[in-house]
C-alpha cells in the first residue's frame, strides 16, 4: 500500500524556497488537486531535474545556442549568419523553422541498413545524455539542489559519458554507409583519446576535494575558491577533453563535413537527423554543466533577492551558457586536427597535463593535511 | 623527392598565436567587419562595361553575321526579319557572357548593360527574339542603396552608398579589330560585282571602262564586316587588320 | 596600330601589297552584241547556234551560279541575275571556236590494265587519278558515277577506298556534270584537284586554266576520254528502252566495231551504233577532237587488247604518275597501236564541215 501521506509529508520537506512567488504558492497549496501538483513541481529533486537546470533548461538552450553559434561564427567570419526567417529579430526564430522542416521531412531508411538499430540507436543514445542530469548539483555550499545525493555521482557520470560513444558506433554500423563507417570509427579512435585524461581529470578532482559526493564537491568550492583557481591545469585539460568529447571544431573529427559528410549520421533524414543534430547539443549542455559544477562553483553567485533558491539555478545557467558560448565558438577560429594529429594531443600532451593535475592535486592535498 | 617540413613553433610562439587567433576572434564578435551584400536591399556597383544583358539595335545592323559567327557558344542565330535583312536572335540559356558579339559588330549595334539578374520561368523564354531584344527588360528594383568594396593595403570595408545606380549606361562602343577586306589574287577576279552589291557602306566600287573593269576598295570607308569576303565567287577577298 | 588617317595610309597600302591590293583590274571581253548582257551573248553566239557541247564550264564559273544544264544549257531569269561579268564568255570554248583534232603529242603511247580496279577496259582512268592521289599530287578527284537508272552523278573522292564502296568505275554515255563540282572541289583543296573528262570538257577546263590563275594553280591532273559522242539522259534512256534494254538488270555498255552492246543480267542487246544518229546531239556534231589532244593524258578502249585501256600520257605529270604506277606495279603494261585510232580521229575530223561559219 502506497503511503500517501509519507511520499507527501516528504515532497513538502523538500521544496524550493522562492520567496517571491511564496505568496502566490501558499494558497493555491491548499487547494486539493493543484496542491499537490504544486508540491510536485516544488519538490527539489523534480524542480532541479525538469525545470533548472534540468530539461526545460535544456530544450531553451536547445533553441538559443545553435543560433548564438551560427551568428557569432558568421560574425567572426565577416558574414550575416540566418536573417531572412525573421529580419526584425534578427533571425532568431532560424531553429523553429528547422525544427518544422525536420519534422515534415520524410525518415528514408535504405534497404541495406539495419532496419531495428537504425531507429533504436538515436533512441537509446538519449539515455547516456540525459542519465548525468541527475546528478548535477546546481546549488552552493550549503545549500544543494540536486536530484540524487549519492557518493558515488561523479563515478557514474563519468561511466555514463564513456558510454556515449557506443551507441554512435550503432548508428555508424547500422546505417551500412561507407561515409558513416569512416565517421564511427573516427569516432572510436577520438574516444580513445580523450578517454583516459577525462578520467585522470576528474579523478584529480575528486582527489582534490575528497569526495565524490556531488554535494561534496559543490560544498568545497565555497567562495572564491572556485575549482578553476584550486587546479586551473585541470580546468584547461577538462575543457579541452570537453571540446574533443562533443567532437566540435577543431576536434571535428567523426562528423568534419568536407571530409566524411557527416560521419555516422550521414544516412538520417527527417525527424532522426533532427534528433542527431540536437543530441550534440544535449551532450555539450550536460558536459558544460558537469564543467561549471567541477570547476566554477556550480550555482554560487550574489543573490539575486527575492529569488532564494532560484538565483543558485540562475546562476549555474548563465555559467553553462558562458562555458557553451566558448566552446561553441572555437568553430569560427580554429581549422580542424588531423585524426592523427588528434590522437597525439590526446595521448600526449593532454595526459601529461592530467597527470601533472593529478600530482598537482596529491600535493595540495597533502599540504592541506 | 624535397620534403617539406612542418614550421616548428617554441611553446611561447604557439601561446602567443593562440591568445591573438582568440582575441581576434572575440574583437570580431564585438566590432565585425561586414561584407556581405544584402541583396536585393542593397545591389553591388558594376563597373561600366560590366557584361550583363546585351540590347541591341536594329538601325546599325548590317546583317553580316559577324555576331553569330564568333559567338563561342553557339548562342546567336540570324532570323530573317519581314524586311528581308536578318537580325540575330540570342539565346541566354547558352550565352556565357563574353561579349565577344558586341565587341566584334562593325556597326556597333550590340550594347552591353549592367542587367545581371533577369529571371525566366522556363528554358524557353530564355530563348530572347530579336524584338525582345531592343528594349531593357522589366526592372523591378527592390533596392534603396548600393555597396563597393574598398580594398586598402591588406584590409577589405565595404562602404554603402544610398541611391539607386543606373542600369544601363552609356558606353561607347567598341571599335573592334580595324580589318578590311583585300583582294589576294586579283588575276582570278572575275569582274563580276557581288562584292560591290553586298557593301554596305560603299567602300568597294567598280568602273567599268572599254574592255575592262576597275575595281577599288577604299580602305577608310571599309568597316571590316566581311560581307564580301563571304560572297566572292572565286573567294580571293580576304579580311586583313588595318 | 594604324588609324585611318591619309598620312599612314602608304604604310597600310605598302602592307596591302604583301597580302593582297585594294586596286585591280580586270580585263574583259569584247561582246559581240553590245547592248545586251553576256550571257546573251553567249547564248546567242554559242547555244542557239548549236555549237554548244554541255561542256558546262560556263556553269563552272559563273558567280552567281545562275546557269544550269536541264536538257540544254540554260539561265533562267537572267535579264535580273546575271552580273554582266562575262566570265562565262571569257571560259567557253566554242565562244571562239578553235577545233582541235588528231592524235596529239605524247610523251608516251602504251595500254595499260589496272590490278586493283574494275572499269570499261583497263580502268586506267581510275588509277591514274587514285595514284596521284597516293603520289600527294592531288588531294581529290572528281568521278563519275551513276544510280540505278544509269543517271549520272559526281562524287568527290578523296581516299582510295571510297572508290570500293561507290559505284565508279565503266563508261557513261550521257552527259555528267563535272565542271560545275569543279569549283567547290577547287575552292577547298590543298594540294590539287584531278579529273577524267570528254575532250570538251578538257578545252573548257583548259581555257579555265588560262583566264584564271585561280584554276590554273589547283586543277593538277586533267585526263582526257576517247570520245566520238555523248547523249542526253533521257533520250539515251527512252531510246534503249525501246529497243528492249532493261534498265534494272544492265551491267555494262560499250560501243565497239561500231556496235552499241548493252550487257545486262541475262542476255544483251546491240545494233549499230550509226542507228544512234538520230538522238545525237548538235554540240557533238560540231567536234573535232576524239582523243582529248589538250589533256595531260588521254585514256580509251581503240587501239589496245581487249580488258586493256590506251593510255596517250602527254604531259610530265601524267609521266610522272605512269612511273608511279609502274614502279608500284598497281597495273599491267602491255604496246598499244596508235593505227587502229586512225579510223575514228579521220570520222570525226569529218565533222569540221559541220561547224557553220558566219
Amino acid at each position: 500500500m502506497i503511503d500517501i501521506n509519507a511520499i507527501i509529508s516528504t515532497m513538502m520537506n523538500n521544496q524550493v524556497n522562492i520567496p517571491l512567488l511564496q505568496p502566490l504558492i501558499e494558497p493555491l497549496l491548499g487547494m486539493p488537486v493543484i496542491g499537490y501538483l504544486i508540491a510536485l513541481i516544488l519538490w527539489k529533486p523534480f524542480f532541479v531535474l525538469i525545470l533548472i537546470p534540468g530539461f526545460a533548461t535544456m530544450g531553451i538552450m536547445l533553441l538559443i545556442l545553435p543560433w548564438i553559434e551560427r551568428k557569432m561564427v558568421a560574425r567572426m567570419q565577416w558574414r550575416v549568419g540566418p536573417r531572412e526567417i525573421s529580419p526584425r529579430t534578427r533571425g532568431i526564430v532560424q531553429l523553429l523553422a528547422d525544427t518544422l522542416r525536420f519534422l515534415f521531412q520524410e525518415v528514408i531508411i535504405h534497404k541495406d541498413a539495419h532496419k531495428l538499430y537504425f531507429l533504436q540507436f538515436p533512441f537509446l543514445y538519449f539515455i547516456p545524455v540525459l542519465l548525468p542530469l541527475l546528478f548535477i548539483n546546481a546549488g552552493t555550499a550549503g545549500n544543494p539542489l540536486v536530484p540524487i545525493q549519492t557518493d558515488y555521482a561523479l563515478q557514474i557520470m563519468v561511466a555514463l559519458i564513456s558510454l556515449m560513444p557506443v551507441f554512435i558506433l550503432g548508428v555508424g554500423w547500422a546505417s551500412n554507409n561507407r561515409f558513416a563507417f569512416i565517421g564511427t570509427v573516427r569516432e572510436a579512435f577520438l574516444y580513445f583519446a580523450y578517454e583516459i585524461p577525462f578520467i585522470v581529470i576528474v579523478l584529480a578532482m575528486i582527489v582534490l576535494y575528497g569526495t565524490s559526493n556531488t554535494v561534496g564537491v559543490v560544498n568545497a568550492q565555497s567562495g572564491v575558491w572556485w575549482g578553476i583557481i584550486q587546479n586551473p591545469l585541470a580546468a584547461l585539460t577538462f575543457f579541452i577533453a570537453m571540446v574533443m568529447a562533443t567532437a566540435r571544431l577543431p576536434f571535428d573529427i567523426p562528423e568534419a563535413d568536407q571530409e566524411v559528410s557527416f560521419g555516422p549520421f550521414v544516412e538520417y533524414s527527417g525527424i532522426a537527423f533532427g534528433l542527431a543534430y540536437v543530441m550534440g547539443y544535449e551532450k555539450m549542455y550536460v558536459l558544460s554543466a558537469m564543467m561549471t559544477m567541477l570547476f566554477l562553483g556550480g550555482g554560487s553567485g550574489p543573490e539575486i533577492l527575492g529569488l532564494g533558491d532560484l538565483s543558485c539555478g540562475i546562476w549555474f545557467v548563465l555559467k553553462t551558457l558562458i562555458v557553451l558560448v566558448i566552446m561553441v565558438n572555437l568553430r569560427g577560429v580554429y581549422p580542424r586536427y588531423r585524426l592523427d594529429q588528434g590522437l597525439r594531443i590526446g595521448w600526449g600532451a593532454m595526459l601529461i597535463l592530467a597527470l601533472v593535475a593529478l600530482g598537482w592535486s596529491i600535493v595540495v592535498m597533502g599540504v592541506r593535511l | 623527392m624535397k620534403k617539406v617540413a612542418t614550421p616548428e613553433y617554441d611553446i611561447k610562439d604557439k601561446l602567443k598565436y593562440h591568445v591573438s587567433a582568440l582575441s581576434t576572434a572575440a574583437k570580431e564578435v564585438v566590432l565585425p567587419l561586414n561584407i556581405t551584400t544584402h541583396y536585393p536591399r542593397e545591389r553591388k556597383k558594376m563597373p561600366d562595361c560590366f557584361r550583363g544583358y546585351i540590347l541591341f539595335d536594329p538601325e546599325r545592323c548590317i546583317s553580316c553575321f559577324e555576331c553569330s559567327f564568333v559567338c563561342p557558344a553557339n548562342a546567336i542565330w540570324m532570323k530573317e526579319a519581314p524586311s528581308g535583312r536578318y537580325y540575330p536572335t540570342l539565346d541566354y540559356g547558352k550565352c556565357i557572357f563574353c561579349h565577344f558579339c558586341v565587341d566584334t559588330c562593325p556597326g556597333g549595334a550590340l550594347k552591353q548593360t549592367k542587367i545581371h539578374d533577369v529571371a525566366y520561368k522556363d528554358m524557353d523564354e530564355m530563348f530572347t527574339l530579336t524584338e525582345e531584344m531592343i528594349e531593357p527588360p522589366e526592372i523591378i528594383r527592390e533596392d534603396e542603396g548600393y555597396v563597393e568594396y574598398e580594398i586598402d593595403k591588406e584590409d577589405l570595408s565595404l562602404k554603402r552608398t544610398k541611391g539607386i545606380d543606373k542600369l544601363i549606361v552609356d558606353v561607347a562602343p567598341s571599335q573592334g579589330v580595324p580589318m578590311v577586306s583585300l583582294c589576294v589574287e586579283p588575276e582570278s577576279c572575275l569582274g563580276c560585282g557581288i562584292c560591290e552589291g553586298m557593301c554596305e557602306s560603299g567602300a568597294v566600287s567598280s568602273l567599268k571602262e572599254d574592255g575592262m573593269v576597275r575595281m577599288k576598295i577604299d580602305m577608310d570607308k571599309c568597316t571590316g564586316c566581311g560581307l564580301c569576303v563571304k560572297e566572292c565567287s572565286m573567294q580571293i577577298l580576304r579580311l586583313v587588320r588595318k | 596600330m594604324f588609324d585611318a588617317n591619309t598620312e599612314t595610309c602608304e604604310e597600310v597600302k605598302k602592307m596591302a601589297t604583301a597580302i593582297g591590293v585594294s586596286e585591280w583590274e580586270v580585263k574583259i571581253p569584247e561582246k559581240p552584241l553590245k547592248d545586251k548582257l553576256y550571257f546573251e551573248n553567249l547564248k546567242a553566239k554559242v547555244i542557239d547556234t548549236n555549237l554548244c557541247s554541255r561542256c558546262l564550264t560556263c556553269a563552272c564559273v559563273c558567280p552567281v551560279d545562275g546557269i544550269i544544264a536541264t536538257d540544254g544549257v540554260e539561265f533562267p531569269n537572267y535579264e535580273e541575275e546575271c552580273t554582266d561579268c562575262g566570265a562565262c564568255v571569257r571560259v567557253c570554248p566554242r565562244f571562239v571556236y578553235e577545233p582541235k583534232s588528231g592524235l596529239g603529242s605524247y610523251i608516251e603511247f602504251i595500254a595499260g590494265q589496272s590490278k586493283r580496279f574494275k572499269g570499261q577496259d583497263g580502268a586506267m582512268a581510275t588509277e591514274l587519278i587514285v595514284s596521284a592521289m597516293e603520289m600527294g599530287m592531288i588531294d581529290r578527284g572528281l568521278f563519275v558515277g551513276r544510280d540505278e537508272q544509269w543517271a549520272t552523278e559526281i562524287f568527290h573522292v578523296r581516299d582510295p577506298e571510297q572508290l570500293e564502296v561507290l559505284p565508279l568505275g565503266g563508261t557513261k554515255y550521257t552527259f555528267a556534270s563535272v565542271l560545275p563540282e569543279l569549283k567547290k572541289a577547287a575552292r577547298f583543296t590543298k594540294k590539287g584537284v584531278g579529273i577524267v573528262g570528254t575532250p570538251c570538257m578538257v578545252s573548257g577546263v583548259r581555257k579555265l586554266q588560262q583566264e584564271f590563275p585561280f584554276f590554273r594553280e589547283r586543277i593538277k591532273l586533267v585526263v582526257g576520254l576517247f570520245c566520238t559522242e555523248n547523249f542526253h539522259h533521257d533520250e539515251l534512256t527512252k531510246y534503249l528502252k525501246e529497243k528492249g534494254v532493261d534498265f534494272s538488270k544492265l551491267i555494262k555498255t560499250d560501243i565497239t566495231m561500231g556496235k552499241f552492246i548493252a550487257t545486262m543480267t541475262d542476255g544483251e542487246v546491240k545494233f549499230k551504233v550509226k542507228a544512234l544518229e538520230e538522238i545525237l546531239p548538235s554540240g557533238c556534231n560540231v567536234c573535232t577532237d576524239f582523243t582529248a589532244v589538250e589533256s595531260d593524258a588521254s585514256v580509251g578502249s581503240v587501239g589496245s587488247a581487249a580488258g586493256f585501256s590506251t593510255v596517250a600520257v602527254r604531259e610530265e605529270n601524267a609521266k610522272k604518275i605512269i612511273d608511279f604506277i609502274k614502279k608500284k606495279g598497281y597495273a599491267d603494261f602491255g604496246e598499244a597501236d596508235p593505227a587502229q585510232l586512225d579510223f575514228l580521229i579521220g570520222h570525226k575530223k569529218k565533222r569540221e564541215e559541220n561547224i557553220k561559219r558566219d
